[in-house]
């Protein structure tokens, strides 16, 4: 009896606080949910934080595991419940000693606390701010779980939980992940759930919580486009993640490592207009003009100290002027943690005040490490030339080489320039040289003895785009041509409907990390600076259409990965599949990554026109109480179409008839009256209708109140349709 | 549904706030045995955890803003509007129950008293509470997991140490379901009252001889004298399973002679009366249990008392006529508990 009394006490909710305890479904589920959030951020952590919290999560495990047979004992303790109290006593005692095993000593825990807490302040400096909170967020999350003393501590471990998976969000924000982190949302919340309501099983509290949040899903579209746009608070911690793609130095084979990965580097949306031919398609980012004899690298100095002039040099058109068609297009960029962006030259920014920044080398900076996804558009004139007049210092520039560094090239050089004095002429002899010799184009290239170009170009003749676009450029330089280095991607992959129809045309262009190439460019006089790239001179395909099969397969063996973009790519099915959900995460990155305050305020202008900021606010107001109200009743008839009346069966419904015939005739049957009673009353009141009535209210309770077999059932139904029959026959012949 | 929030606020202003709430409620929660939840009498308002969860929301939207994350603010907008569709969830949870009490119930002090509450629902609800108003009371909250379609009952006990009637106040059913946000709470009034009879004391028979109504001239004329002991014993027959402990013969069974209940022969027509004063003791609690012990050895046996608690006959309350039976029996008890 008493041991009872202690149950309903710990069950009881003033008391929790004594005696908290998950059940063990609850306790495993918390934990696999902890497994999971930290899985989701786990790309952030450093690798010795990993093993800390792996150890402590199977710590947690083995702990949990050990509480199965306290577990037990407690059950044989309910079921001795009668033996005698000397033995409870003796039993409560093992108990809390079994209970003190599980819960770790807070002596130890706190020397744990304070060591990891001082290792994350001293590896600080190296990781950045962020990644040291969310160390220090992950590690407290994974600690927490070994005091759950109380419902309290329950409700912040769940809380911690839940900030680790919106801090996820910080470091990925497209469509897949976004998908994963709701999910692990919905599993979150419905350990939560599951605490309220043990006695359903986890899959029903599942979806539960996913109608719930189906539900919300409502307002929280309606927060997402009213609710003003704020500008940041204050300053945050940036992520210090690794640059992607491509970098300020380029050495000979470095593009070749980053075209292993399939990762979409950036979107470019040309809206209705048709999108120019493939071999077009040469993104510019970045332009390399100082060669050291090992690598190109690009000069910053330069920029600095013609800061101004460079602005002035800028690209720039006059509309008006010009019969020329600009190509407008929309770039969407991946986070690159970079600051370069691209665009095919020349270009002008037709988006003012996005932080955008022209150079004088037609390329475009961003003012910001991009960390998310960003938007602009741009408007190019792929037929005009650019910048005719070269500067002094550009040239000296662009003819600049360490002598002797490729003293082969340099000879090959001076003897193309007797031979051919016209620059263009000189350029295509070497082009027309890398095509009719035994150079391959490969994405293993040999490795060459401090970056020599010498060896690439007359021993090993095996390279990327890199290699090719160097020796170029280099033998360019060397013979008296400014020539120089540009690196950026090149084509993409049109995703959208392929129908020639002119309004149907509504697809982008993807253009994936494995499409960075570099290329050179020369100047020729009158022309400006020309764009020469030595790539199509062996591998046309790669410039004409894209990627070679054998260059895909090159690749898929390098990554070893499940699906590969080779297979991915010839598998129809697969390939559609990530068409389609290409397309999706491009929608998803546009209206929801990229949604700005201007896109709202647009929206919002596109409904409701043009208005003063109160009626915004008073619209946003409306906006927020309406769909408050329209959940509510949303709610209140989803609760109410659980009262669903049974339907009456056919019997049921000829008694029901039956009794309204006679109510007719000023006999009413009390509710609560049985129905043997009423047909004595019947008998009194009207005999004519005694025998019928009284066959018929017991073929009635008959079949209401006694186990019939389907048949049967049958039976009697018809049975007591024949006697409705009867009744009524003997009612009409009454006055 | 009246959602109010609960401030500390200066003691003179509290009690003031109380007294109102007080007012209001038994107006809006009139006493009844059957209660019917619906939004008149259902108060909903954040917990603890709720406060803080919208703490968290609103932390997760300056994470978001700070860092201009489009995914991180609508996390953060589709937490709050999940607060939002908790707190109806948690109403809808909660409305619709049907609560029926007696408000009744009888017992021994320091006996654990049940009050059963049936609760009637027409779909499934989930962590359904209860306890008494006041918690200064010795009483546990009652806890159910799940509510199924149909009726199902749960218990509030009540212990005192203390004869009498003791009046209990309301029962406030809460329920935290969905995801302990929101505490949807109800104070029913079902006008509960325990009546603790005193605990029995035994009395062993030769202490004590029964007395007849001395004062009460008229009274039938077989009552003759004084009966001398309860009644004969006549036999001891084998401990029948249900049968009282008070008749259990203990000798036989300490000396390990089996497990025996001593039976005794009614001595029909003699009618016998309990009398306060007639008990072996100066002190009135002692002298009620004694009375209470008696009544209880009477009942079992099946005889025939009446119960004198004062000397002035006429007063109907405080002199029950000889009887037998169970009500009898709660008659004279609950007689005493009120002395």
């Amino acid at each position: 009896m008493i041991f009872f009394n202690k149950k309903t006490l710990s069950g009881s909710i003033g008391t929790a606080k004594v005696n908290f305890c998950l059940s063990r479904q609850n306790a495993w589920l918390l934990w696999l949910c902890q497994c999971l959030n930290i899985a989701v951020i786990a790309l952030e952590l450093s690798t010795w934080m990993l093993a800390i919290i792996l150890l402590s999560l199977a710590w947690q495990a083995l702990l949990l595991h050990n509480s199965r047979d306290r577990e037990k004992t407690r059950k044989k303790e309910t079921t001795v419940k009668h033996s005698s109290q000397r033995q409870h006593n003796h039993l409560q005692k093992q108990k809390q000693k079994q209970k003190q095993a599980t819960i770790v000593s807070p002596i130890i825990l706190g020397i744990f606390a304070l060591i990891g807490c001082l290792v994350i302040a001293i590896t600080a400096r190296e990781v950045g701010i962020l990644a040291s909170m969310v160390h220090l967020l992950c590690f407290s999350y994974v600690l927490k779980a070994f005091e759950l003393k109380a419902r309290r501590d329950f409700y912040q471990l769940l809380l911690l939980g839940l900030f680790v998976l919106v801090s996820s969000l910080i470091f990925r924000q497209d469509l897949l992940f976004s998908f994963i982190t709701l999910t692990l949302l919905v599993i979150n919340l419905s350990v939560l759930l599951q605490f309220f309501s043990s006695e359903k099983n986890f899959a029903r509290d599942i979806k539960v919580m996913t109608i719930i949040l189906g539900q919300s899903a409502m307002l929280a579209v309606v927060l997402f486009l009213v609710f003003p746009r704020l500008s940041p608070f204050w300053q945050m911690p940036r992520a210090k993640s690794a640059e992607t793609g491509l970098s300020g130095t380029v050495k000979p084979g470095d593009i070749a490592n980053l075209s292993r990965s399939t990762k979409l580097a950036f979107r470019a949306d040309f809206g209705q207009q048709s999108i120019p031919n493939y071999s077009q398609l040469y993104w510019r980012a970045m332009v390399l003009e100082d060669y050291d004899g090992r690598q190109w690298t690009r000069i910053k100095a330069a920029h600095k100290n013609t800061g101004k002039q460079a602005t002035s040099s800028t690209f720039s058109v006059n509309i008006n002027d010009s019969d020329i068609v600009p190509l407008n297009y929309q770039v969407t960029i991946e986070p690159s943690f970079q600051k370069y962006l691209f665009a095919l030259a020349p270009a002008i920014n037709s988006t003012e005040g996005y932080g955008i920044r022209a150079k004088n080398d037609y390329t475009f900076m961003s003012s910001k490490i991009i960390t998310q996804a960003k938007s602009y558009r741009l408007s190019s004139f792929l037929s005009l030339p650019l910048s005719l007049v070269l500067s002094e210092h550009s040239r000296t520039v662009n003819l600049n080489y360490p002598q002797g560094s490729n003293p082969r090239l340099e000879q090959m050089a001076l003897q193309l320039k007797h031979i051919y004095p016209d620059s263009q002429a000189r350029a295509q002899a070497v082009l027309s040289r890398i095509n009719k010799q035994n150079y391959s184009y490969t994405l293993q290239p040999p490795l060459l003895l401090n970056n020599s170009l010498d060896q690439f170009f007359f021993d090993t003749q095996a390279g990327f785009c890199v290699h090719y676009a160097s020796a170029f450029t280099f033998i360019m330089r060397a013979s008296g041509i400014p020539a120089r280095l540009v690196t950026g991607y090149l084509g993409g992959e049109y995703n959208g409907s392929n129908n020639e129809d002119e309004y149907s045309e509504k697809g982008h262009l993807s253009i994936y990390q494995y499409d960075a190439h570099a290329w050179s460019e020369i100047w020729v006089q009158d022309k400006g600076w020309v764009r020469v790239d030595p790539t199509g001179a062996v591998d046309p395909e790669r410039v004409n259409s894209g990627w070679s099969n054998e260059l895909l397969q090159e690749q898929s063996k390098l990554n070893n990965e499940l699906f590969s973009l080779y297979q991915m790519k010839n598998i129809a099915w697969l390939n559609s599949l990530r068409l389609q959900f290409d397309i999706l995460d491009y929608q998803w990155t546009r209206w929801v990554i990229g949604f700005n305050s201007k896109q709202q305020h647009n929206i919002l202008k596109q409904w409701f026109g043009n208005m003063a900021s109160w009626k915004f606010a008073l619209i946003i107001a409306i906006a927020l109480v309406i769909s408050m109200v329209m959940l509510m009743l949303f709610l209140h008839f989803f609760n109410r179409s659980t009262l669903k009346k049974q339907p009456l069966s056919k019997w049921q419904l000829v008694y029901q008839k039956v009794l309204g015939k006679l109510a007719k005739q000023g006999i009413v049957k009390p509710v609560a009256m049985t129905v043997n009673d009423f047909s004595r009353q019947v008998r009194e009141q009207y005999p004519e209708l005694a025998i019928v009535f009284t066959r018929l209210s017991v073929s009635y309770s008959y079949l209401s109140y006694q186990v019939l077999s389907t048949d049967e059932q049958l039976k009697h139904t018809i049975k007591i349709q024949q006697q409705y029959r009867e009744f009524l026959q003997i009612l009409k012949k009454q006055p | 549904m009246g959602i109010m929030s609960v401030f500390s606020l200066p003691k003179s202003i509290s009690r003031f706030f109380n007294r109102n709430f007080e007012r209001w409620l038994s107006k809006r929660v009139p006493t009844r045995n059957e209660h019917q939840l619906n939004s008149r009498n259902i108060m909903i308002y954040p917990t603890r955890f709720g406060l803080s969860y919208l703490g968290f929301v609103v932390l997760v939207f300056l994470l978001g803003t700070n860092y201009q994350n489009n995914i991180i603010l609508l996390f953060s907008y589709l937490l709050a509007s999940l607060f939002i569709s908790v707190m109806l969830h948690s109403f809808y949870n909660f409305s619709q129950l049907r609560f029926y009490s007696r408000p009744k119930q009888r017992g021994y002090v320091d006996d654990l008293i049940y009050f059963a509450i049936k609760i009637t629902t027409d779909k499934t609800h989930y962590d359904i509470n209860a306890h008494f108003t006041d918690r200064t009371l010795i009483s546990q909250s009652a806890h159910l997991a799940q509510c199924v379609q149909g009726s199902e009952e749960i218990k509030l006990t009540y212990k005192s140490s203390k004869r009498g009637r003791h009046y209990l106040g309301r029962v406030t059913v809460f329920s935290e379901y969905s995801l302990g946000l929101f505490k949807s709470k109800t104070v029913l009034d079902f006008g509960h009252y325990a009546i603790i009879y005193p605990k029995a004391k035994s009395l062993i028979t030769s202490q004590f001889q029964f007395s007849s109504q001395p004062e009460e001239p008229n009274i039938e004329s077989y009552q003759t004298t004084n009966s001398i002991g309860t009644d004969d014993f006549s036999e001891l027959k084998s401990f029948v399973r249900g049968e009282s402990r008070a008749r259990t013969a203990w000798k036989q069974l300490a000396k390990g002679q089996g497990h025996y209940s001593k039976h005794y022969q009614a001595s029909q027509g003699q009618l016998q009366w309990l009398k306060l004063q007639d008990m072996p003791s100066n002190d009135v609690e002692t002298q009620l249990a004694y009375l209470s012990f008696l009544i209880g050895e009477l009942t079992a046996t099946n005889q025939v008392f009446g119960l004198s608690l004062s000397a002035d006959i006429s007063n109907k309350s405080m002199n029950i006529a000889p009887n037998v039976g169970f009500e009898h029996q709660q008659a004279c008890l609950t007689a005493l508990a009120l002395y």
